[in-house]
């Protein structure tokens, strides 16, 4: 199977990019493996506890992604920088108290992984 | 993909973009073939002589010139249009035309604007 990787730097809310991932990385399950490249403010997207009120909770999504396969990593430094961090145990698929289950706070050297083993990239930026 | 191009649009120091694009084309220069486009205000990373300690910031000059392996091309259009053609510029960077800029984002696999 074909992969795809999605690199994410917007916070959620700021724009639809969290959103148009989703149904990207949704749509693409059927058939390609998927990664999320969490990066620069990107790194807000996983946070629980989010409540918008007229918004839908990108965090929730991202979980709901991540349930179904989806590799969803955020880069380390951008995370520490906006105050998430790693801890030494993974709990339900995370490493990160503040994060949604099945998303983990990785090195910066997993988006060069990511891109070298994927077929298709898509980069979603203002 | 064996090679990543990535394009930064944006001036240096007014956001963490241009940082955030150095920092990640510098990682992947051990798996792929890596080159960085500056366009628009993202030639204002070319110039030289940048100093940064009073913003308290990184001086991103330096992360260029100290990976000189890292593939810089410089969109000249953009250098003129802000009268920054003929001024100094980091001496390791490749000044490109707009035939041969796009010429390098198709030839790589994939493109990456943060």
């Amino acid at each position: 199977m074909k992969t795809l990787t999605i690199v994410l730097t917007d916070g959620p809310y700021i724009s639809e990019y969290a959103e148009i991932a989703y149904k990207l990385a949704d749509a693409a399950l059927k058939k390609y493996n998927v990664n999320i490249f969490l990066y620069l403010d990107g790194v807000h997207i996983p946070k629980k506890g989010q409540n918008p009120s007229v918004f839908t909770n990108a965090g929730q999504l991202f979980s709901r992604l991540a349930e179904k396969g989806v590799v969803i990593r955020a880069c380390a430094r951008c995370a520490g920088a906006r105050g998430y961090t790693p801890e030494k145990d993974i709990i339900n698929g995370s490493n990160c108290k503040d994060y949604f289950p099945g998303i983990k706070i990785t090195s910066i050297y997993e988006l060069s992984e990511m891109l070298s083993k994927s077929d298709r990239v898509v980069s979603l930026s203002r | 993909m064996k090679s990543v191009f990535y394009l930064l649009d944006t001036a240096p120091y007014g956001s963490e973009k241009a940082f955030g694009i150095l920092n990640a084309a510098t990682v992947c220069l051990n798996e792929m073939s890596v080159t960085v486009g500056l366009y628009g205000d993202g030639v204002y990373l070319a110039a030289a002589g940048q100093d940064s300690k009073k913003l308290g910031v990184p001086n991103l000059s330096d992360i260029l010139y100290a990976y000189g392996e890292l593939r810089v091309l410089v969109h000249e259009p953009s250098l003129v249009e802000r009268n920054l053609f003929g001024e100094n510029l980091i001496e390791t960077l490749e000044l490109t035309d707009e035939e041969n800029f796009f010429e390098a984002m198709e030839s790589s696999d994939c493109v990456v604007l943060l």
